[in-house]
């Protein structure tokens, strides 16, 4: 799925600072990194960035996007 | 409306599994199982009022209670997996102290936004938080709560199994896993009055109050095919648990199953 970086995402409530230290990816069990633009938890070792939507963090498979080789890199 | 016109063939990485009494592939178990909830969300504690004629109150009071939250000051972290809604969530929340706080994990989406509505009109909001999540592949670090609750959502998981095991996974040494779900009738006479509630009179009221009888079809034959008691028991230890139980409800119309990773 691809997410932009929209109206609709950046007016939706933030997500809680302290529930992203409770959150890992789903699949690796790593850390996610939070992307506040975009609204997503990248997770590098997975390759996958996870959507959040009206504050709620879609952490499935399903639900996720890959991330690219330059997202990767970035991280 | 459920339809399933075509059954695609089993394969070693997707075998067969049940949808109610039908058989399907995983894949598509999953995608009905949501199919399900999405459906039934919005009126989803009103079916269950009708459906268990308000028994399931009294039955969520009992696993609240099993669970025994702490009155006192102490911190307390509960994992609500399948509580879309919210339902117990803020039930625990209400019986606990105030430094208890909940994550509902739920793979309904429609559920899940129930739930958030809830859980926003309750003023709750800072202590409970909801993520999208499956219970096969729960999005949380290795012992990180103090106790797991999933009612009435452990059989529409298509590995149970995994479930378990992620249950074990993310519970502190010390922490109490409970499962409040349907089980099996143990007491005499009353097995064939809830067969005739379940198979007549449920999908009935399915089609009245929610407008669909097959999403409830579903929940009652789902509820036929979960595993009994004892084997459910075995499961939970197989899984690593220790000093596992279970208590009937209403003659074992539902259980809870109790456990702890220690």
């Amino acid at each position: 799925m691809t997410t932009s970086a929209t109206d609709e995402t950046a007016t939706g409530p933030r997500i809680d600072p302290r529930l992203l230290e409770v959150l890992v990816c789903p699949v690796s069990k790593s850390a996610l990194v939070y992307d506040a633009g975009r609204q997503e938890l990248l997770s590098r070792k997975a390759g996958l960035a996870f959507p959040i939507r009206n504050g709620v963090p879609l952490l499935t498979v399903e639900a996720a996007r890959s991330l690219t080789d330059a997202e990767i890199g970035k991280l | 409306m459920i339809a399933v016109m075509s059954t695609p063939e089993p394969t070693a990485a997707n075998p067969n599994t049940s949808f109610g009494f039908r058989t399907v592939t995983e894949d598509e178990r999953q995608s009905l199982v949501n199919d399900v909830f999405s459906k039934v969300a919005e009126r989803y504690d009103l079916m269950n009022d009708l459906m268990s004629g308000g028994l399931h109150r009294l039955w969520k009071s009992d696993f609240v209670a099993a669970l025994n939250p702490p009155r006192a000051d102490a911190a307390f972290r509960l994992l609500d997996v399948a509580g879309g809604t919210g339902d117990i969530a803020m039930r625990c929340l209400a019986a606990a102290g105030p430094n208890t706080s909940a994550v509902i994990c739920d793979i309904s989406p429609e559920m899940l936004e129930v739930g958030r509505r809830r859980v926003t009109d309750a003023g709750l909001a800072d202590r409970i938080t909801l993520v999208e999540g499956n219970a096969e592949e729960l999005p949380f670090p290795d012992k990180s709560f103090d106790a797991y609750t999933i009612s009435f959502g452990i059989r529409n998981v298509t590995h149970i199994d995994k479930a378990l095991s992620e249950a074990r996974r993310v519970l502190k040494t010390g922490g109490h896993f409970l499962c409040l779900e349907f089980s099996d009738v143990q007491v005499p006479i009353l097995d064939r009055i809830y067969d005739f509630h379940s198979f007549e009179v449920i999908p009935r009221l399915g089609r009245l109050a929610a407008g669909d009888a097959q999403p409830y079809q579903y929940l009652v034959e789902s509820i036929r095919k979960f595993p009994k008691q004892e084997t459910f028991a075995a499961m939970i230890r197989a899984a690593g648990f220790s000093n596992v139980s279970y208590r009937n409800l209403t003659g074992g119309v539902a259980a809870i199953h109790s456990g702890w990773r220690i």
